[in-house]
């Protein structure tokens, strides 16, 4: 009886609540069609094998296998987890410094947040295009001053090392006004009298940082990060408008690889695969954070 | 109990409202749909008919390309005149993407028309039966004209039997271009062809100064890499990038071995090809780097650039073919390969299996390939038509020195896999380059990885 009182009370929940259940409806099908549908879609693909012009053939978890087994697909999930390490150590820093500078009452300041967000505004496909002018081994400013300086050419899409850090900077450059707004919006609600009683204390400006600004903007930067990372792991354009993958697999990175199976060589089902290891990725990473978020607010 | 009682207003309202629309929309969508069927109007003559035509002519991307998009847009104006009813809407797509396009376009319902192709990928558009087969609507050709068009190669990837799914515009071939001036100055005879890879690399020592490498290439991350020298060396030293009858890739020979340490030894040991062509693109590694004369010769040098070497000043009268075609202070030579080592292709077009005016964009078509258009297409970079080349302004010796090029090539692996072998084989090179990468072992990891997934396929 007890299963038949609760779908009674069910009922009379959805007959009391109708109009808000209704009002709901919409945005639970726009979730189910835009977001629901195409993920399971990537797993579903992912167990099957696609062919052009043909059916699909379920495989089980043969595009698993087959990933795995490859160096290059290990290459790949080592040159994302580079790229993600670089473009948060780079741009983190970066994000904190501009976001003191623009929220501080310099003057000024309002116009450093217009500029500060230029990068976030302008398409990856663009700003690729941009880099790839600047680092040019001719006709690049960047390469021109770098070789006034110290004599040397440098080949940025070339050299393994600087082909790394090409990409690192681009996304770094792309990523920190995301950041920066976050944080910002983190330190306008820091009361000043913290700050002041710190430096009563004896804090310097380290100290202050150290102990003020960053335990109290920890979880913008938490969400910021885990933000950043997920797109980081996810992002294919940036990096294939810049350096296509190359030199050989060295920027080669998981996104890129799926763009490549999926959009030219129409192997969806490897595409697919790749997909779903980059939503577990994403979700591992997202625990971690929140482990580690919670083992400092423990503490 | 009031609020509750006005939201059920409310909602019967919103219904009542909602079932008239919609009674409304299938009356109107009755109408619409049925109409045209009882009325049965002749809907093609009397509407006007957009053909939608995808190209690659951006005319930012290089100096060439400005050329290619005046003459589509004069194209399709000239169409336009001669048939009101048809309005031509051309569609870009990136010149590497295009075939792509096409292909995804049509999986996903996608309409197109008129579409540029690639020979080496002919293979999977068979595959996936995004073209048309053409021959139903080639049927009024008379010999003559088929045989026009069928000498090339380009003409024989879009034929299946008796299917034909493409046509081409033209032949692009690939030599050798040179500066005349430099060769004088480095005390060669500009006149004296070079006829071996060895002839080649002393030239490329010789021209070699500070301010110019000898001799430009490009093995940057595309298809390229493979096409224009990759394989063609690999050809040259006796071997194949793909075996037909195994259906998997060879490229990990002795053959492999040699063209990989030739090409390493140009950028490394001899200095004489730069080391910015393994991140640059083709057409900055070439056409640029020559015209702005930081090249003293350029292997892979397009048929599709001979208008910028008009531009240039490099050559005269030859961009469109004149009877005074001469070269000025630069020429081309056929590359020093061995016959068949080199790559012919040229662009082709076909027509969408998605179009729904298929007699129309062929018509179209027809007019895109007639004589007088192909004649100054620069991207055609040779004549398509057989005929065109008895003029004579294709008899300088310029003319022949391409031709006698043309005759030399061969296609490219018709592989349905062809992307991934050209960019399998692309970032073995280039891991060999710049990671100084043991050149067997790497080249057999790479053949592996690809016949692991690819193999009899």
């Amino acid at each position: 009886m007890p299963s038949s009182r609760s779908s009674r009370k069910g009922l009379y929940l959805l007959s009391r609540y109708r109009l808000p259940y209704l009002l709901l409806l919409p945005a639970v099908v726009v979730l189910v069609v835009f977001l629901a549908w195409p993920l399971g879609s990537i797993f579903y693909f992912s167990l099957r094998e696609t062919p052009l012009g043909g059916a699909s053939i379920f495989v089980g978890l043969d595009n698993f296998a087959l990933l795995l087994s490859e160096n290059r697909f290990l290459n790949n999930l080592a040159a994302s987890l580079r790229y993600l390490v670089g473009v948060l150590a780079l741009s983190v820093p970066l994000a904190y410094l501009a976001a003191i500078l623009v929220s501080s009452r310099l003057r000024g300041a309002g116009i450093f947040r217009t500029v500060f967000m230029l990068p976030w505004i302008i398409a990856p496909v663009v700003s690729s295009i941009l880099f790839r002018t600047m680092v040019d081994p001719y006709s690049g400013p960047i390469t021109a001053a770098l070789e006034w300086l110290t004599g040397e050419k440098f080949l940025f899409l070339v050299k393994p090392d600087l082909a790394v850090l090409s990409i690192v900077v681009h996304s770094a450059w792309r990523s920190f006004p995301f950041e920066m707004l976050l944080i910002a919006a983190g330190l306008t609600a820091i009361s000043p009298e913290l700050y002041d009683s710190a430096k009563v204390d004896g804090a310097g400006a380290w100290s202050q940082f150290r102990y003020v600004t960053l335990p109290l903007t920890r979880n913008q930067l938490f969400v910021a990060v885990l933000l950043i990372t997920i797109w980081t792991l996810q992002d294919a354009e940036g990096v294939y408008s810049l350096t296509q993958g190359g030199p050989g697999y060295v920027t080669e990175v998981a996104g890129v690889r799926l763009f490549k199976e999926a959009f030219i060589y129409f192997n969806i089902g490897i595409g697919s695969a790749i997909g779903v290891v980059l939503i577990l990725l994403s979700i591992l990473f997202m625990i971690l954070y929140l482990r580690v978020i919670g083992a400092g607010e423990s503490q | 109990m009031g609020n509750r009682r006005l939201n059920r207003r409310q909602l019967l309202r919103i219904g009542t409202l909602g079932l008239a629309g919609l009674g409304l929309g299938a009356c109107t969508g009755a109408t619409a749909t049925t109409a045209p069927a009882a009325e049965a109007p002749p809907a093609a003559a009397a509407e006007p008919v957009t053909i939608k035509w995808a190209h690659y002519f951006d005319p930012l991307q290089s100096p060439a390309q400005k050329f290619n998009f005046e003459w589509m847009e004069r194209m399709a104006s000239t169409f336009e005149a001669d048939h009101p009813e048809v309005k031509i809407e051309p569609e870009y797509f990136d010149w590497d993407r295009i075939d792509d396009r096409a292909i995804m376009d049509f999986e996903a319902g996608i309409k197109h028309d008129v579409v540029f192709g690639s020979p080496q990928l002919m293979a999977k558009h068979f595959e996936v039966g995004d073209f048309i087969d053409l021959a139903p609507y080639m049927a009024g050709w008379s010999d003559e004209e088929k045989t026009d068009l069928a000498w090339s190669p380009v003409w024989a990837s879009g034929s299946n039997g008796d299917v034909q799914i493409a046509v081409p515009t033209g032949v692009h071939t690939r030599s050798l271009a040179y500066r005349r001036d430099m060769f004088e100055a480095a005390g060669l005879d500009p006149d004296t062809p070079l006829t071996s890879l060895d002839e080649c690399l002393a030239a490329a020592q010789a021209l070699t100064t500070d301010d110019v490498y000898g001799l430009g290439m490009s093995f940057g991350p595309a298809r390229g890499t493979i096409e224009l020298y990759f394989g063609p060396l690999i050809w040259h030293f006796g071997g194949e990038l793909w075996d037909p009858e195994a259906k998997e890739a060879s490229f990990a020979s002795e053959a492999g071995i040699q063209a990989a340490n030739f090409i390493h030894d140009l950028v490394y040991t001899h200095k004489v090809t730069p080391e910015s062509a393994i991140g640059g693109t083709y057409d900055d590694a070439i056409l640029v780097a020559f015209l702005e004369g930081r090249l003293a010769m350029g292997w892979g040098f397009g048929s599709y650039w001979i208008v910028s070497l008009e531009e240039g000043g490099f050559v005269k009268g030859c961009f469109p073919a004149t009877d005074a075609c001469a070269v000025d202070t630069g020429g081309v030579m056929v590359t020093p390969t061995a016959p068949g080592a080199q790559f012919t292709n040229g662009w082709t077009l076909s027509v969408h299996a998605l179009s729904e005016h298929p007699q129309e964009a062929f018509t179209f078509m027809e007019h895109l390939i007639k004589p007088d258009s192909l004649y100054d297409f620069p991207d055609a970079g040779l004549p398509a038509r057989l005929s065109l080349w008895d003029r004579p302004e294709f008899q300088s010796d310029f003319y022949q020195t391409w031709l006698e090029a043309a005759g030399k090539g061969r296609p490219m692996p018709a592989t349905v896999h062809y992307a991934e072998l050209a960019d399998t084989a692309a970032a073995c090179l280039q891991e060999i380059l710049v990671m100084e990468e043991p050149v067997e072992d790497t080249l057999t990891r790479f053949q592996d990885e690809y016949n692991s997934k690819y193999a009899g396929k």
